[in-house]
């Protein structure tokens, strides 16, 4: 089931495959699929089911934790020993910000000290102790650019790959690629934070000209995750359950009539699927089956990290439970709810690297210690970095920067401890080896066995791809 | 093929015919087609290296003549008749990796081996696409059962069954007509006494005065809009960071059910829709239709204002194009089209007609680009000269702002960017102004606010969402390199695309005062021609697919060689010179549709139809259907007794769950509160946001709002039960349907459940049901304890979550 993504080469075409993908129904459909196989009651060439990947696989699910708003990387990991003294200094640099385009700006010198961390001695900021512990197993990427440094047309390119809404994000194309393996769960979750979703919402997990069946699913942290599914005030499992006997009865009568419609059987089965996801579902939020350790390295009982800990502590076990693609969301809404520091760079990225940095080492060091970061491809960022200069005639606060940032992977076949890339002496500019974001998402489709240059789905007469017509290269220096 | 798809996929495209399995099977198979199977293959596997740009070792695969030409080797890459001699052959079917074609990827199958074999010995015949031929006069071929014929359409459909000896069904029954038509025409469910009534019509014209009836109701609008909003990508806001609203876009969406409502001759629909402001006879509903080139995504903040502009003209020609031509243009956008015979400068020769179009609106200005103001024009000369004041004196204002502002800590600079402006201008901006300047800001304040009074004052006006402003002498269009805005390569004249051979317009320069260019006028003219190769056939086309459930062309956006060929191509070409004949009015052509015979078959299986042609190629049977996202909302209100029917008028806000709402950055930004009884109005009327779609929609396959929809996905999926099951909307039509019974004094469970089924499905319940309800009902008051009226509210959700509810047969 895999020829029709494999091919390296290939133009606009259309075939019967492909089109029985098109209609594909995505964590349900693939789900629905093999419970009928496993029913005898189609034949073994299912579209849906999970697929082993096209080639050998590095990783077989991503966690990408998405710092909304852009961290500034000279503050956290892109070291500038050269700033130091500059702050206030006004500096020739061109730079492109929400404020728009500029050639001249005051120097905001990063301020967190940096020490070196892990055998690689990388220069980590205090503002991520935790994380600083881990770098051994983390190839960082400081040579990032994006094509917009707006956060509308950022975000969009981050998680689609386009600066236009309409277009499938990188979950949805990995569950197109891959299938989903649990039929209880979907395969393209999303977990926002506790203050809002990202700018345009949605749009930034939607599906696009895919079926809306490979949009990614919010999941809540807590109680029912997924809108919809838990049972109504008033109803029991057991009530439903009688519920559910008399509707089938019902259906099967009508579909005895029309033997040869499958669509009227797989919507029969549906039912019972969504009545399993009731207890699976919510299953996989409990974490009271959790230890105590575990919760504390999470940070799950301390205030600043509880969310996110939290959230952090589900993509793990979301991922154990098969999901492929999990984005976590630090900082939502507007203005300094994210990191979008325009105004207090220090408050704006003190509160937010406290609440993260602690669980976001967690999670690396839980999937490792259970033997999954090998198979669980960790990716860190933001839509875009940071100028080096002040936005504003005072304070600290830093525009947008998408000609040079900072994002990071983990597990899933990267390297530990290198760094690839480089920005200028400052920070303004992605300077040795830039690297656009579709190298990012080759990179992590390459790791899940999927050719980024051949993933293809026909639309609008063109074969659309993730990374464009253009052909994209992965960032083989990170590649173990 | 495995089964769980087979419908939908039969709803959707296939690219297989019938015809074309049975010749793979049989010894005295047909020719070869060039177009359908050899083309396809050659670009698929050879053209990255013998393409129309690349030709490496001589072989461009690109026209007759040039595939027939010596290569470099001074061998022959194809000798018609002479397989044996052809190094094409002997190069895909070489055992040896290194001579083997292509170089890459998996070699040939030897199906496809044999095709090519085939085509070369029955001479390498180069024949043109079918779709770049103009129509030809079709007559209703000769069949042998001449008593199944109603109309012509019948003739086409039965002469592809009895060469491939299937049997068409029988006929559907009448309680299933009554359901297919009215869902069909408006979407909607027939009431069980309206089934009644037409069961029970003995009279020959029966049907046709139902469907007579149908199409004059004003849900026929409703339910064929929607169709048509889906090709236009309709939304009434912007998409991106703000999403923010498009004023008056219902008002299109209302024009596009009032023009389908009256029937209006699907030309002129185009020629409104495409240059409503530039026609002879320019009128409020023409202004109206052109809000076609406002309801697009708009950046408000593009990172690269020049990449922005191009992506919305892309957006327009991409969508006209597929729209109204079913042409995918979008791979010429970068380079020329590798399949269909679409040179880059043919896309930018679109491009240019267009050139007049200005942007959706400005960031500091979202009024004037596309709203256009209805009324008296000194009237209106007035309002514009006191907003340009306002926006003078505003500006002033916020200059003077600004001063104070850039005094400021930079948190606080922060905060004047944000919604807290006000506030903090209020609270700290005297402080840092000096007293003069304080009195001429206070000063200007007051002028402000007397010029808002004045405008206040206006007696009210009428706007719509329209091509507001033009751009009457546009800047010459340049072939973009590699479709990069930012490289200019040589100029291009508005010109079509060469493959329709037409002769090159001819625009008249615009006058000094023109208000618009006049070029668009000419493409719509041009379009809405009856000698367009394509435009009558993609209309009919899409009207087929919507009775059907597919079209002839199973890709009705894409009629170019890697769109689906026509199942019956004879019959796509009649019925398109059928419309034109007809003063390209729809509702006849329905008419036809609905009356033909194969339109009232039955869609019940047959094993030699489900053995030989399960994806229903051949039209052996009716394709049964889910029902659309929007008419799932509608029966639901149906069946609760609580549709307000209401036509027209602007959009409303369905509830959405706090859950729903928040993954919006602010959450119920954008979404309002309705009345009850708005909220009880049909799914077309819901306010299309593009960042928050309503999840019902959605979960049954409403689609991505953002780009043109040929065909919507049938998925069936966990989240339809679950929102049928435990979402409030469904809880609460369940709960509205049982009052209902309850109202009527049905007393006994067994009358309750009657009752339901009555209300719900239209018909009578069968013994087997009133046992399974009543048994429910009781389980569920002695098991559960629930109340007699929260279990008959238990089985009513049942009811609605029935097959029977959601597909048609």
């Amino acid at each position: 089931m895999s020829s029709n993504v494999t091919h390296a080469e290939s133009f606009c075409r259309r075939t019967r495959r492909e089109f029985l993908w098109e209609i594909g129904g995505g964590f349900g459909g693939a789900a629905l699929a093999g419970m009928l196989a496993a029913d005898g009651a189609f034949a073994s060439d299912n579209p849906l089911a999970a697929r082993p990947s096209p080639r050998p696989a590095r990783a077989k699910s991503v966690i990408f934790l998405f710092m909304y708003g852009g961290p500034s990387h000279v503050d956290t990991f892109d070291y500038k020993p050269a700033m130091v003294g500059m702050d206030g200094k006004t500096v020739d640099v061109k730079t492109h910000g929400r404020g728009g385009h500029r050639n001249q700006g005051r120097i905001v010198e990063p301020r967190w000290k940096f020490r070196q961390y892990g055998e690689c001695g990388k220069w980590v900021s205090d503002l991520f102790p935790h994380l600083g512990k881990c770098v051994d197993d983390i190839a960082f990427l400081h040579s990032m650019t994006a094509e917009s440094p707006i956060h509308g047309s950022a975000m969009l390119m981050m998680n689609s790959g386009k600066l236009q809404s309409g277009y499938p994000a990188l979950g949805s194309w990995v569950n197109y690629g891959l299938g989903s393996v649990n039929e209880n769960l979907p395969g393209f979750v999303v977990m926002l934070d506790e203050s809002g979703g990202p700018i345009s919402g949605a749009k930034n997990w939607a599906s696009g000209y895919m079926p809306a069946t490979f949009a990614g699913t919010v999941f809540r942290p807590e109680g029912s995750p997924i809108n919809d599914l838990a049972l109504p005030q008033g109803v029991s499992r057991e009530l439903r359950r009688d519920v559910l006997d008399s509707l089938r009865e019902l259906n099967e009568s009508h579909l005895a009539l029309r033997p040869d419609q499958a669509d009227l059987q797989s919507r029969i089965s549906a039912y019972e699927l969504g009545f399993r996801m009731q207890q699976h579902a919510p299953e996989a939020v409990d974490i009271s089956d959790e230890t105590e350790e575990t919760l504390n390295l999470y940070g799950v009982n301390q205030p600043e990290t509880e969310a996110f800990g939290r959230r952090c502590l589900l993509a793990r076990r979301l991922v154990e439970r098969g999901v492929r693609f999990v984005q976590v969301y630090s900082g939502g809404a507007h203005n300094d709810a994210n990191w979008d520091a325009h105004g207090d760079l220090e408050a704006n990225h003190n509160l937010h690297a406290k609440e993260t940095d602690q669980p976001i080492a967690a999670l690396l060091t839980d999937l490792k210690r259970r033997g999954m970061l090998d198979e669980t491809l960790v990716v860190w960022g933001g839509e875009f970095g940071r100028q080096p200069t002040a936005e504003y005639a005072v304070g600290t606060g830093r525009d947008h920067n998408s000609y040079g940032f900072t994002m990071w992977a983990a597990g899933g076949g990267m390297k530990g401890g290198v760094s690839v890339g480089s920005t200028d002496e400052i920070g303004s500019a992605a300077a040795d080896q830039p690297m656009h974001v579709k190298r990012l998402h080759a990179t992590i489709l390459h790791q899940l066995g999927l050719d980024p240059n051949g993933l293809s789905y026909l639309y609008r007469g063109l074969d659309q791809k993730l990374v464009g017509v253009e052909h994209v290269e992965p960032i083989h220096e990170v590649i173990a | 093929m495995n089964r769980l798809f087979s419908t939908s996929a039969a709803l959707l495209a296939v690219a297989l015919t019938a015809a074309s399995v049975i010749a793979q099977d049989d010894a005295d198979a047909p020719a070869v087609d060039f177009a359908r199977d050899v083309k396809p293959l050659l670009a698929r596997r050879c053209f990255a290296c013998h393409g129309p740009e690349t030709g490496e070792g001589g072989l461009r695969l690109t026209s007759r003549a040039e595939a027939l030409a010596e290569l470099d080797s001074g061998m022959l890459a194809i000798v018609p008749g002479d397989p044996d001699e052809s190094e094409l052959l002997a190069r895909v079917s070489s055992d040896d990796e290194f001579m083997r074609m292509p170089p890459e990827g998996e070699p040939l199958t030897p199906e496809e081996i044999q095709t090519l074999r085939r085509w070369i010995a029955e001479g390498a015949d180069w024949k043109q696409h079918w779709a770049w031929l103009p129509r030809q006069p079709q007559t209703p071929p000769a069949v042998q059962r001449d008593d199944w014929v109603a109309n012509p359409i019948d003739a086409f459909i039965l002469a592809k069954l009895e060469a491939a000896e299937l049997e068409p069904a029988s006929d559907a029954q009448r309680r299933t007509l009554i359901r297919r038509a009215y869902y069909d025409l408006t979407g909607l469910p027939p009431t069980r006494q309206q089934v009644e009534q037409f069961v029970g019509d003995d009279a020959p014209d029966a049907w046709s005065r139902l469907v007579d009836k149908l199409l004059e109701s004003p849900h026929y609008g409703e339910r064929w809009a929607r169709h048509w909003l889906d090709v236009v990508r309709y939304a009434e806001t912007n998409s991106f960071e703000r999403d923010g609203a498009k004023p008056n876009a219902w008002k299109y969406r209302d024009y596009v059910i009032r023009s389908l409502n009256a029937d209006k001759p699907y030309d002129q629909f185009v020629r409104e829709q495409l240059a409503g402001d530039e026609l002879d006879n320019v009128t409020r509903d023409s202004i109206i239709a052109t809000g076609y080139y406002r309801i697009g995504i708009w950046d408000d903040e593009p990172a690269d204002p020049t990449q922005s502009r191009a992506d919305e003209q892309d957006d327009i020609v991409s969508t006209t194009s597929q729209a109204f031509l079913g042409l995918t243009v979008g791979c010429a956008r970068c380079h020329d089209h590798k399949i269909d015979p679409i040179p880059q400068a043919d896309y930018y020769g679109l491009v240019a007609f267009f050139a007049d179009v200005t942007s959706y609106a400005e960031r500091g200005d979202q009024q004037t680009n596309n709203q256009w103001s209805f009324g008296d024009p000194e009237e209106l000369q007035r309002r514009k000269k006191l907003q340009r004041r306002e926006a003078r004196i505003s500006r002033e204002k916020t200059s003077m702002e600004e001063v104070g502002i850039r005094r400021m800590e930079a948190a606080d600079q922060r905060r004047s960017e944000t919604a807290e402006r006000q506030t903090l201008l209020e609270e700290k901006l005297a402080a840092f102004l000096n007293p003069s300047e304080l009195e001429l800001y206070e000063e200007t304040v007051r002028r402000l606010q007397a010029v808002h009074d004045e405008i206040a004052g206006l007696p009210p006006l009428e706007s719509a969402l329209a091509l507001a402003k033009c751009e009457p002498h546009p800047e010459p269009t340049h072939v973009m390199e590699r479709g990069n805005p930012h490289v200019p390569g040589e100029v291009v004249e508005p010109h079509f695309p060469q493959l329709f051979e037409a002769p090159a317009p001819t625009i008249a320069a615009a006058p000094a005062e023109a208000r618009s260019a006049g070029r668009r006028r000419v493409l719509a003219e041009w379009i809405a021609s009856p000698d367009n190769l394509l435009t009558a056939r993609v209309i009919v086309n899409r009207v087929w697919q919507h009775h059907f459930g597919r079209g002839i062309v199973r890709s009705p956006n894409n009629f170019g060689e890697m769109g689906d060929p026509p199942t019956h191509p004879e019959l796509l070409d009649w019925l398109a010179q059928w419309l034109v004949d007809h003063q390209w009015r729809l509702k006849p052509l329905h008419r036809l549709i609905m009356t033909s015979h194969a339109y009232r078959m039955s869609s019940a299986g047959s094993e030699r139809g489900l053995a030989i042609d399960p994806d229903n190629d051949l039209f052996w049977r009716f394709n049964m259907r889910r029902l659309s996202a929007e008419e799932v909302r509608d029966s639901l209100l149906a069946a609760s007794q609580t549709l307000n029917r209401d036509v027209y008028g602007p959009s409303f806000y369905p509830k959405l769950s706090e859950e729903v709402l928040a993954t919006q950055s602010n959450p119920g930004s954008g979404w309002g509160e309705s009345a009850p009884e708005d909220r009880a109005r049909r799914s077309v009327y819901i306010h299309v946001k593009r960042s928050l779609l309503d999840p019902l929609l959605t979960a049954f396959d409403l689609p991505d709002v953002d780009l043109s929809c040929e065909a919507r996905f049938v998925t069936t999926q966990p989240q339809q039960s679950m929102a049928l099951l435990n979402g409030a909307f469904a809880i609460e039509q369940a709960s509205r349907l049982a009052d209902e019974i309850l109202a009527m004094e049905a007393v006994s469970p067994a009358e309750q459940v009657a009752a339901s089924v009555q209300l719900a499905l239209a018909r009578d319940a069968t013994p087997e049901e009133v046992d399974s309800g009543v048994k429910l009902i009781n389980t569920l008051q002695t098991k559960h304890n629930l109340s007699p009226e929260q279990a008959l509210a238990q089985w009513c959700g049942v009811v609605l979550n029935l097959n029977e509810f959601l597909y048609l047969d």
